[in-house]
């Protein structure tokens, strides 16, 4: 089979300045989905490639969508950025606006939340 | 006060420079073999927790290296925002995992229920990366599948040999 050329070539990206994230532990966090067995080489190696670009492409989008002050990526950038980009709409469970406590009582005041049962 | 530790009631909260979250991520822990294959990881300690932080996230030095590439020079990166990253990368990873997992099966069942005579063959288009070649070296067996009584020659593919209700076998020679 080809298996032994497929691996070969997935080490070599991995040993050159292609991927710089460890391919193990993102086989690992694959394999936390239920449903998931076994995993191609071809795949992870596609899927360690994919996050890195994933992670370029929310890093420099939350950096030019942001405040600018500094030119500091803030996490307020990328909360900003997750909400209004639709690539994105996965993230917005994990990544919450942050408030102020005060901000968030006054808010209350103002909109008192009703229990009323949808 | 309640007995655990954290709270999100804000008018306990007395400190008004405090941030506060909208919604907690939460870890879920999964009681199946997924234990099993962490824990024969490196190390075999008894760790009460089912998933370490260090097994879920991918380190941040790399996260934080790809972030600080990816930006003009002068900019700089708050922590907050790498540890951020950092989880949202693992939710990436295990989105891009599951979906494509989910429109498999989907289809699959689609063909296997005979809806769609055809969708035998568009098995193939949504395939899982979890397929190795393996799982199709076996003989395909080939049918009839008879939906509404309209009949329609079709090739299914099957993960392992076995009968599929509504179709008949065509022997080939």
């Amino acid at each position: 089979m080809s298996s032994n050329n497929v691996e070969e070539k997935v080490n070599h990206a991995s040993n050159s300045k292609g991927i710089s994230l460890p391919m193990t532990r993102v086989k690992l966090i694959m394999k936390s989905s239920p449903d998931v067995s076994s995993i191609n080489q071809e795949a992870l190696l596609l899927t360690t490639k994919a996050t890195e670009l994933f992670v370029q492409h929310l890093a420099l989008s939350s950096f030019n969508n942001g405040s600018g002050k500094d030119q500091t990526l803030l996490y307020s950038d990328l909360a900003n950025t997750v909400e209004e980009k639709e690539t994105f709409q996965f993230l917005t469970d994990i990544l919450p606006k942050k408030i102020l406590v005060r901000d968030y009582l006054k808010l209350l005041e103002e909109n008192p939340i009703e229990e009323a049962d949808n | 006060m309640e007995g655990d530790g954290s709270t999100t009631d804000a008018s306990q909260l007395g400190m008004p420079g405090e941030y506060m979250a909208g919604s907690h991520y939460v870890l879920q822990s999964q009681d199946d073999d997924c234990d099993e294959s962490l824990h024969d990881h490196e190390e075999g300690n008894g760790s009460k927790e089912n998933f370490r932080e260090q097994d879920i996230y991918l380190p941040i030095a790399n996260v934080a290296r790809i972030m600080k590439n990816a930006v003009p020079q002068t900019g700089k990166i708050a922590k907050d925002a790498k540890e951020c990253v950092q989880e949202c990368v693992s939710e990436f990873i295990s989105f891009i995992t599951s979906e494509p997992l989910k429109l498999y099966l989907q289809k699959f069942r689609e063909a296997m229920k005979g809806e769609k005579g055809i969708g035998g063959i568009s098995v193939t288009e949504g395939l899982g990366e979890e397929l190795t070649d393996d799982s199709f070296a076996n003989q395909l067996p080939a049918g009839i599948i008879t939906a509404d009584g309209q009949q329609q020659n079709v090739m299914v593919y099957t993960t392992s040999y076995q009968q599929i209700p509504g179709v008949q076998q065509i022997q080939f020679s």
